[in-house]
């Protein structure tokens, strides 16, 4: 049962609404969660152990912690001037022994059952080649639903805790509802504590125009994914499951549709997510905001998959740059390297623990750790670059705010998106080095235009509709970059406008969605992870 | 104080800092002009700024950045 | 007071969204459906079938049939017409589920009255997991009351022609390829009986109480098949039947008496008949309808013109097509 399925929207949704509202408001938290135990179980059936694992796992190292620290604070009392340093220090270590040991077993187990087969095969392989033969066997291990997102969730917790940016929580069935809100269990977004534990724990009553807000928004995600998204995923399946047999335009159009769709698809997932949580009154994060208008990498992870990013930021990127080999190249290259090697420097140490673990996030796939490398050396050469570039374009007298140089380093950003989702998506390394390879290969832009792209599975009828739905979803984009129209302002737009707005987007889904007779249902590509 | 202003001055001449108020919030400071400032910090007031402190609150404005320093320095 | 008055303005003010709404969602069905109805070549293969029946002039039909593509492999109308003037339509479809089922049915007899609805049975053990079960029976339910869902691709034709001609004589496939069945004797003795799910059951449930209620006979029929059938799915049946106190019609007893020869009448490898094989099954069906129901014999009978016309059209045919 997915988001998009006429399961959970007709079905689903709706009953777990009347069932929230008719529970008295101190239970609705019960509801919720049990929603949420339901939805997964559906899923992944016994394997939510798991998540309630993992919450009464974190619940436990919270208490913890907080008992630790109150011993801190009842000897800190006692002691002596001289001694407060000492003790502050012992219980830090304390403390930082319990959250390393919390986070290292859920890791561990996350860690078995993602990559223990990535590992045992590269292992076989490795000690074929040394002419060894100790085969690790491939285990049969199945993944309980959403375990790559509220696992970051729980680590998320934890490290609050140990920070001290929230008390530690008393109630299991908090966190427990934290970690298992039914719209973010499949693909996220990844909330932190503080953003959604106490709304969803406070059971306010539904609201009619939360209502609509919330059913407006999955309409638009539907919009998005039944009428873009799935059309291209024909197209896509075609040409990567069949990539030897194609070249040049064909395979760099493949990039550019796997692009579009997984964009249409995980947006427009996520907005029938934030609005199914709106219905409830409940604000989940973003986690798209408009990303192609992104001028270079680095923006376009500040605009892409939002929450993943915040979460690396917060709990790899900062405390590697602010750990003890970090602060000690700091203060050697202020010294003797200058500014830039001493940027150039941090950057490599904090953002390759980050770009490992983001490609590793996605898969025990070559692929995926190749691509969180391959942004990583972009990122890196951008940084190295960056006097150079800022002489040259002292030397052009080109300033960034200028339009064409706007748009050049937007087409940029796009070109370096698509070759990297060319190799995200591919069948393993060797086939998108391939991939790749052969866009250099008789590129002949006719080969789009001379029926080719016509014998995938899609029609001209279906181009179309890709065609003016990215438009649709483009023109909307503008607004939104713009700050042309808020939501607040949608809603002084009079009546009549409003509606026939509302009624459109309804109508434009059932008339021209992919679904039904003719069509297949397409799963959600981020639920894999 | 002083101290405080030259180091920020030295990592971005053009902006007026008392008048800000969203640094990180507008993108003024990005996570690596941060990184070299509180490297900065460190060494002018002696003090040990963790992960922990790395928030938007602590370093939207001079005055916060004020704030964490005199915390970090009392501890 | 205030209060009260601004709860009751949002409350019609939802209302009337859902009501200019549900006008928008009617009118557009209506429109789309007449287009349909008016091009068959814009509906496709899966949907012909129920958009054909509600072609046909009122009360005219005295035969439904319902059931996968076994159905439209081994029942022909024009041939009934031809040989008992019995007026019959398949509603089959391929891989057809129970509520497909139900749902055609209930489609039909809104503008027709059959005397007769004869199931093919090989979709009773057409299993389902609970979700997808579910959400075939919301999509049936919303494409039954709003049909727009199932004609919401009618924009594609409608925009660059694409057509889905196919070759259909009221719901009959014709097709003459022949590759043989060769595996021999199927229908091996056993006490065995195969499993009907839950939800089968239930919809079934639902097509015998809505036949009992518009007063129309029931027959399960089993046509002849070696993949599909075996002894296990005839003591299911026979034993469902006795229940349900319904008629059963088991022709993989009777192949000697159809005429069965899987050289010549088996389509692929004994899944499916061919043509062959549906004139000996349609011919047997035939005369076991005249013995066991009253069914009216329509020819040169006012208003039945076309079935005249296009019986002639099938006979020259399909003599053709079996010399």
């Amino acid at each position: 049962m997915s988001y998009h399925t006429s399961a959970y929207l007709f079905l689903f949704l709706p009953l777990v609404l009347l069932a929230y509202q008719i529970t008295p408001k101190k239970v609705r938290w019960v509801t919720l969660l049990a929603a949420g135990y339901v939805f997964s179980w559906m899923v992944s059936g016994k394997l939510v152990i798991h998540l309630i694992g993992t919450s009464l796992w974190s619940h436990y190292i919270g208490v913890w912690q907080a008992w630790l620290k109150l011993r801190c604070h009842m000897e800190l009392e006692h002691a002596s001037k001289e001694e407060c340093a000492n003790i502050k220090k012992n219980y830090k270590k304390k403390e930082r022994t319990v959250l390393a040991g919390g986070i290292i077993l859920l890791l561990a187990i996350l860690g078995y059952l993602k990559y223990y087969n990535f590992f045992a095969q590269n292992m076989s392989q490795l000690s074929a080649t040394l002419g060894r033969r100790e085969p690790l066997q491939a285990k049969a291990l199945l993944l309980p639903i959403g375990i790559s997102f509220y696992t970051l969730q729980a680590i998320g917790y934890m490290v609050d805790v140990y920070w001290e940016k929230i008390p530690p929580e008393r109630h299991p069935g908090k966190i427990a509802l934290f970690l298992g809100f039914f719209p973010q269990i499949m693909e996220g977004p990844i909330s932190m504590y503080s953003q959604t534990a106490d709304t969803l724990w406070k059971g306010t009553s539904l609201k009619g125009e939360h209502l609509a807000q919330g059913s407006i928004r999955i309409f638009w995600g539907l919009f998005k994914k039944m009428i873009i998204a799935d059309r291209l995923y024909v197209v896509v399946q075609a040409i990567f499951e069949n990539y030897s047999q194609y070249k040049g335009a064909v395979v760099a159009a493949a990039a550019v549709a796997y692009t579009v769709q997984l964009y249409m698809e995980f947006s427009g997932s996520m907005d029938i997510v934030i609005g199914s949580g709106r219905m409830f009154g409940i604000i989940l994060p973003e986690n798209f905001r408009q990303p192609f208008f992104a001028k270079n990498a680095s923006e376009f992870w500040r605009r892409w998959h939002i929450t993943l990013g915040v979460w690396f930021k917060t709990y790899v990127f900062y405390p590697v740059s602010m750990s003890g080999i970090a602060k000690r190249w700091n203060r050697f290259g202020r010294k003797h390297l200058g500014k830039h090697l001493t940027k150039v420097g941090i950057s490599a140490i904090a953002l390759f623990p980050v770009w490992l673990c983001n490609g590793l996030w996605h898969g025990p796939r070559w692929s995926y750790i190749f691509y969180g490398m391959y942004y990583f050396s972009i990122l890196m050469c951008g940084i190295m670059l960056e006097p150079v570039r800022n002489k040259c374009l002292e030397i052009l007298h080109i300033n960034d705010q200028m339009f064409f140089w706007k748009i050049l380093q937007t087409g940029k950003t796009w070109i370096i998106i698509f070759v990297g989702e060319l190799f995200f998506r591919a069948n393993g390394l060797r086939a998108g080095i391939h991939m790749f390879l052969s866009i250099f290969r008789d590129f002949d832009l006719n080969k789009l235009v001379d029926g080719t792209l016509l014998n995938l599975g899609l029609d001209q009828a279906d181009f179309i509709a890709i065609g003016v739905g990215c438009v649709v979803v483009a023109l909307y984009g503008i607004v939104r970059e713009r700050n042309l129209m808020g939501e607040r302002k949608l809603q002084k737009l009079c009546l009549p406008v409003r509606w026939a707005l509302y009624y459109g987007l309804i109508l434009a889904v059932v008339i021209f969605g992919a679904y039904g007779v003719g069509y297949q249902q397409v799963d959600l590509i981020y639920a894999g992870f | 104080m002083d101290t405080l202003m030259n180091i920020l001055t030295e990592i971005d001449s053009s902006i007026v800092w008392d008048q800000e108020n969203a640094l990180i919030d507008d993108r003024m400071l990005d996570s690596f002009d941060i990184i070299s400032l509180v490297s900065e910090m460190e060494g002018a007031f002696d003090i040990e700024i963790e992960a922990s402190e790395m928030v938007p609150d602590n370093f939207n404005s001079v005055e916060a950045m004020r704030k964490m320093i005199v915390r970090l320095q009392g501890s | 007071m205030q209060d009260f008055k601004r709860k009751l303005k949002a409350v019609r003010k939802t209302a009337l969204f859902f009501g200019i709404l549900s006008l928008l969602l009617t009118s557009l069905s209506k429109l789309m459906l007449r287009i349909s109805m008016e091009n068959e070549s814009f509906v496709k293969s899966r949907n012909k079938n129920i958009t054909g029946i509600q072609k046909e002039p009122k009360n005219t039909i005295d035969a439904l049939i319902l059931g996968d593509s076994l159905s439209y492999s081994a029942f022909s109308p024009m041939q009934l017409w031809e040989q008992q003037g019995i007026t019959a339509y398949v509603c089959g479809q391929s891989g057809q589920k129970l509520q497909e089922a139900y749902y055609t049915l209930l489609t039909a007899i809104k503008s027709q009255t059959p005397k007769i609805v004869i199931l093919e049975t090989n979709m009773i053990f057409r299993d389902q997991k609970v979700v997808s079960s579910l959400q075939t029976t919301i999509i049936e339910e919303g494409s039954y009351r709003i049909p727009l869902f199932r004609y919401h691709d009618i924009w594609k034709p409608l925009l660059i022609g694409a057509t889905y001609g196919e070759e259909m004589y009221k719901g009959f496939s014709l097709r003459e390829a022949v590759v043989p069945y060769t595996k021999g004797e199927y229908m091996k003795k056993s006490t065995d009986k195969k499993e009907i799910s839950e939800g089968v059951q239930y919809y079934m449930g639902k097509i015998i109480d809505l036949c009992k209620e518009k007063n129309i006979e029931l027959l399960l029929a089993a046509t002849p098949s070696p993949k599909n059938y075996n002894y296990r799915t005839h003591n299911a049946l026979l034993n469902y039947a006795d229940e349900r106190g319904l008629k059963y019609l088991e022709m993989n007893l009777l192949q000697q008496e159809i005429g069965i020869d899987w050289n010549t009448d088996s389509l692929d490898k004994g899944d499916h008949l061919n043509l062959s094989g549906a004139t000996k099954v349609t011919e047997y069906l035939g005369n076991y309808l005249r013995t066991n129901y009253k069914l009216s014999d329509h020819r040169k009978e006012a208003g039945y013109e076309s079935w005249e016309k296009t019986g002639k059209e099938y006979s020259e045919k399909i003599k053709e097509k079996l010399r």
